[in-house]
């Protein structure tokens, strides 16, 4: 999911860097002392989850969680996320600096995107219904950053369908096991703490 | 439905979905240059296409891996030697050879050649002089023996242990704890 130094052309680059910069500045506009904790601890999931690799056949795949930030957090995901990539990046090579801004774009919008459109769905009905449209937003969002990681690998000069086939298929497992997680963590979050959604819809 | 699922678990089936990590590395082999390409979960990158130009980004040359990600490349100039490969869904690999390492294969090229053609003076029995075709296969079999050691050595520096995780974590919580802090004192002094 962390395209690599080198796999880009530039515009792309600096596109995408120029693109994350004017959604992390939304995003920390959003950003309010309220959520501040949530946005950190969701930081630090997403740094971490991608350390846990789930085999699945002869491959393996890492959780990316970054649909659970985006319903979470909505705008202030961008920032949440851009941190949680920057680290990865200095920690363990994942990705690279000069991309970053590309992979935060390609994996913060999704999760922006999986907030508008399930954000509001999520607090309304009873916990259950709210857990299922959880789960397909977890879902969407990494559907989503498939498609944006083959849309740069596109415009970077390779053949846009075998790309994003290629990511596609191989996160589908990935799919399936963040709309199971997303799912129970808002169902958890719907029962323990509902207001966390409710302000959610209000931000 | 049911064929479609298939078809989509034998098409993700044997990606290196997560390994976002591309491991590259080359090293002197006689007169060759060998290398290998791989990810970091282990996978290796079978039958890959290796693209290798000069530093003035020039072609010199293409090879492919082996079913082990292994490939050589038998070097002709004495220049730097970048080896590139697209490995595909963004994963590419570039790894550059230093002059001096190619001058030093290209100079241990000539003397390898001459060997066959006097044989019959090498094997001395003070054991100090080996013969040409002796040290080759010495140097072969260290070759062999580093190898598993090499990969173990470029497997272990891929390793994330549990204190870059906790720093990390840490570095998370020290900026957002700023952040809360910076926000906090915005909300009072309004």
């Amino acid at each position: 999911m962390h395209i690599v130094d080198g796999a880009l052309s530039n515009p792309v680059v600096i596109g995408g860097a120029v693109a994350a910069a004017g959604g992390i500045a939304l995003g920390l506009k959003t950003l309010d002392l309220d959520r501040f904790p949530t946005a950190g601890v969701l930081s630090a999931s997403f740094f971490v989850a991608s350390l846990i690799h789930v085999p699945i056949g002869p491959s393996s795949v890492h959780l990316i969680l970054n649909g659970l930030a985006g319903l979470l957090l909505g705008w202030a995901a961008f920032p949440a996320l851009f941190v949680g990539l920057l680290l990865q990046a200095v920690f363990f090579g994942f990705g690279g600096l000069t991309v970053l801004g590309v992979n935060a774009l390609n994996i913060a919008l999704p999760a922006v995107l999986a907030w508008l459109l399930f954000g509001r769905l999520i607090g309304r009905g009873s916990p259950v219904q709210g857990a299922v449209w959880g789960g397909l937003g977890g879902a969407f969002a990494i559907a989503g950053t498939t498609a944006m990681v083959a849309a740069a690998l596109a415009l970077s000069g390779e053949a846009f369908l075998p790309a994003a086939k290629l990511v596609f298929f191989a996160h589908i497992p990935v799919m399936a096991i963040e709309a199971v997680l997303t799912g129970f963590a808002v169902l958890l979050a719907r029962k323990v703490k509902p207001e966390l959604f409710v302000r959610g819809i209000a931000a | 439905m049911k064929r479609l699922l298939l078809i989509a678990a034998l098409a993700s089936a044997p990606l290196p979905a997560a390994a976002h990590k591309v491991i590259a590395g080359v090293f002197p082999s006689g007169d060759a240059i060998e290398g290998e390409l791989g990810f970091s979960n282990g996978d290796m990158a079978a039958d890959a296409e290796v693209i290798v130009t000069g530093p003035d980004g020039t072609e010199l040359g293409r090879t492919r891996t082996d079913s082990d990600g292994f490939f050589t490349y038998v070097p002709t100039t004495p220049v730097a030697h970048s080896f590139h490969a697209n490995l595909g869904a963004g994963h590419v690999a570039e790894v550059t050879m230093p002059a001096e390492d190619v001058a030093r294969i290209l100079g241990a090229a000539p003397p390898a050649a001459p060997a066959p053609a006097a044989p019959g003076e090498a094997p001395s029995p003070t054991g100090s002089a080996l013969g040409a075709a002796e040290r080759q296969a010495i140097a072969e079999a260290v070759r062999d023996e580093v190898r598993p050691l090499r990969r173990e050595i470029a497997a272990y520096r891929e390793h994330n242990d549990l204190q870059s995780i906790l720093g990390g974590i840490g570095y998370i919580v020290g900026l957002f704890g700023l952040g809360f802090y910076l926000a906090a004192r915005r909300k009072l002094a309004g």
